[in-house]
């Protein structure tokens, strides 16, 4: 018996046809987004960067100066210091806020009315960071709630928590482990529900206690994501700004609260140096792609994958 | 079914463009008519309380203007305000008619974007002459002043008391006898009586104030920044900043939430509040006796009334709308003697800046030397057009030199000497 003759590429040409017109609605429906990726992220970032060699105001045209911004941005004291306060930031907050966001679920993960206590965590996510960033303040301020409870309780002064640079940069902390916890809280549940309880089950059969369990095959199987978030909460937390512009009024006492994106932000629009500003963010985004990349080299080392 | 099309596909790519465009576009400036009526933008800044005040002079130009239609696009804090402000002219989406503030002005006008106020049916030889140098450029007027406000020095005849302090500031400067001295001498009791001396924002005012009281200069005649050369400016700030580090003076600005200088007010824990007009608001608004405050002119080395400066915003038209009549009357209508009436009459926040006003500051006999208030704009310079023509010069120098000035206690040579070469460096262009 003959075998019937195929088609190039082993398809009928009518279900090729089909094909055609499913490649005609997938750019359909990419270009939206792909248009928006293009005149919202990629067009800003090029203007950025060629801001960046110019000295321009926002009126008029643009003068090129070659890398005068730079040389002024990486020699100064205020941009220094807003690096110093981000990473602040981003070395408390991250270890912290992954650390106690792995503990309750861990905890939630055993305990009954989960998604009680779980809507009670992610509330913060969902709720506008300026509209946190108001509550905070007034429970902050020197008459406000917190420390008319510790004046009450102990009898000392009222503490202004934003009045004072090293305060203010750790309510900032405070606030943003707060308002991310509810996040990382679910993505590390839906990780230990991918845990196979036989695991656990052996290991207890072989004697490991909750804390052995916890360190010895909780965490390691947890890593990828552990990783994933720790990486994505560094850049967040890079690109801290809209809570310390509203919680700290600006840059807070003695620019204690003055981090690399309102640096950018002081710079382009109170001062209206745009080149200076874009300059600055040429800077972060340095910072940002090497750290990035530390982690990424460190994820061998301490990342577990499941072969 | 429809069959998608590389046409097809293309028309529905150019429909999102122009849909993105076009959302892109919108918000621009709203002066053109609608409905065959005129429409005018025009923005401030303030808070709801303040902003409460523009209520009976909008009521009443829309009164006597039926077929204007008045948009009104606030926005509550004074810097987010200018931020907005210059990227909406940037991109020539600036409202009609605005507010720009004393620190702004001048960079404002440099870029072209405002139209000169002789389009306008007011005379500018009616507004106070020294208020208005920062609003020129080349000759040619681009800005009014609404109104102005002398930081004059309030005080609180019971915290004097409590300070065993027996005589009277505003009649002490009657008798040109309101010397520095004097002044350190009060603020010094009030300090030992666990009192606050005084207390000052840290803005450009209050620096300057220092100095030109102190009988030194800021800028000479040329605009060149003098005052790290001038000894008596360098000698006043010293002695100001000594009693600012032992905490006898204070900046309003770092003062902490709940007992700013408002509270520390009206709880009679402070002896001189330097602030403008609006401190009536604050005491009325507290409930406590007025009579208990009165207002004096800053202290000089002899006694003598010298200039210090006036805080003013300055109101504006777009170039972009300088054809718009309606925005013109608007302007026209909100800077006249009329419409500063109504904005500034009872609790009024500020002193007019227009001839033939002055009795909305007098007729309410609070404070009782109110006229000083009216002598203090009179004398007075407003910001220096060198320093106002960089955008947040001004606000630069004050937190980042001043205020360490302030803290460390002493170094105003110093001090001096970096704001110079500062002000050189950006206004050498």
């Amino acid at each position: 018996m003959t075998a019937a003759p195929l088609v190039a590429g082993g398809r009928p040409p009518a279900r090729r046809g089909w094909r055609e017109r499913d490649k005609y609605w997938g750019m359909a429906f990419v270009a939206p987004q792909a248009l928006g990726m293009l005149l919202f992220t990629l067009l800003p970032f090029a203007a950025a960067f060629l801001l960046a060699f110019t000295e321009w105001n926002g009126f008029g045209m643009p003068e090129f100066i070659g890398f005068d911004n730079f040389a002024d941005q990486l020699t100064s004291p205020l941009l220094g210091r807003a690096i110093l306060n981000t990473m602040v930031i981003a070395l408390v907050t991250v270890p912290i806020g992954l650390f106690l966001a792995i503990v309750a679920a861990v905890v939630l993960n055993k305990i009954r009315g989960r998604a009680f206590y779980l809507v009670l965590f992610f509330a913060p996510v969902v709720t506008s960071s300026v509209a946190i960033a108001l509550i905070w303040q007034q429970l902050l301020r020197a008459d406000g709630v917190l420390s008319g409870s510790l004046t009450r309780l102990f009898g000392i002064a009222p503490i202004d928590w934003l009045g004072d640079p090293i305060l203010a940069l750790l309510a900032v902390c405070l606030v943003t482990i707060w308002a991310s916890l509810g996040l990382n809280v679910v993505i590390f549940m839906a990780g230990l529900q991918s845990i196979s309880p036989s695991v656990m089950e052996a290991a207890a059969i072989d004697g490991a206690g909750p804390v052995a369990r916890f360190f010895k095959i909780i965490l390691p199987l947890l890593s990828p994501i552990v990783f994933y978030q720790s990486v994505v909460a560094f850049i967040s937390s890079l690109q801290t700004f809209d809570l310390v512009f509203v919680l700290v009024n600006n840059a807070g006492p003695d620019n204690g609260t003055r981090t690399i994106v309102y640096h950018i932000y002081d710079l382009g629009f109170a001062k209206s140096q745009f080149g200076l500003s874009s300059a600055a963010s040429i800077v972060l985004l340095g910072l940002t792609l090497v750290i990035t990349a530390i982690q990424f080299g460190a994820q061998k080392k301490f990342v577990h994958y499941e072969s | 079914m429809t069959i998608l099309t590389r046409r097809r596909v293309g028309a529905l790519a150019g429909l999102a463009a122009l849909g993105i465009g076009l959302t892109a576009c919108s918000g621009g400036n709203a002066s053109t008519p609608t409905d065959g009526d005129a429409k005018v933008v025009w923005s401030t800044w303030g808070s709801p309380e303040e902003l409460k005040m523009f209520d009976r002079v909008q009521d009443s130009f829309k009164e006597a203007n039926p077929d204007v239609e008045l948009v009104f696009q606030p926005t509550p804090s004074y810097s987010d305000y200018h931020s907005k402000l210059l990227t909406q002219l940037s991109s020539g989406t600036a409202p009609d008619v605005f507010y720009v503030g004393d620190d702004r002005i001048a960079s404002v006008i440099r870029n072209d974007v405002l139209a000169p106020v002789s389009s306008s049916s007011l005379d500018e030889g009616d507004f106070a002459e020294n208020v208005l140098d920062v609003a020129r450029w080349e000759g040619e007027l681009y800005a009014l002043p609404n109104d102005v406000n002398p930081d004059a020095l309030w005080y609180d005849k019971e915290a004097l008391k409590a300070a065993g302090i027996t005589e009277d500031p505003a009649e002490l400067a009657a008798n040109d006898e309101w010397t520095t001295e004097k002044f350190f001498e009060m603020t010094g009791k009030l300090a030992d009586a666990g009192l606050t001396g005084a207390v000052y924002w840290n803005y450009w005012a209050t620096h300057d104030s220092i100095m030109t009281a102190g009988g030194g200069q800021v800028y000479d005649d040329e605009g060149a920044y003098v005052a790290h050369t001038d000894a008596k400016s360098v000698a006043a700030l010293d002695e100001y900043a000594a009693r600012f580090a032992t905490g006898e003076l204070k900046l309003a600005d770092l003062l902490p939430e709940g007992s700013g200088e408002d509270t520390l007010l009206v709880t009679h824990q402070l002896g001189f509040l330097a602030q403008g007009r609006y401190t009536i608001g604050t005491i009325r608004g507290a409930g406590v006796d007025e009579s208990l405050y009165d207002i004096v002119r800053w202290p000089t080395p002899d006694g003598k009334a010298a200039p210090t400066g006036v805080a003013a915003s300055y109101l504006a038209v777009s170039k972009d709308a300088a054809e718009n009549d309606a925005a013109w009357d608007f302007f026209s209508f909100f800077l006249s003697a009329e419409g500063q009436q109504l904005r500034l009459e009872g609790t009024g926040n500020a002193v007019p800046s227009i001839a033939g006003t002055d009795d909305i500051v007098l007729a309410d006999g609070f404070p009782a030397h109110a006229q000083t208030m009216l002598d203090m704009r009179d004398l007075g310079y407003s910001n220096f057009a060198t320093e106002a023509a960089v955008p947040d010069l001004s606000n630069q120098i004050a937190v980042e030199f001043m205020q360490p000035l302030y803290e460390a206690g002493s170094g105003a040579q110093e001090t001096l000497d970096a704001v110079a070469e500062l002000v050189e460096e950006k206004t050498a262009s």
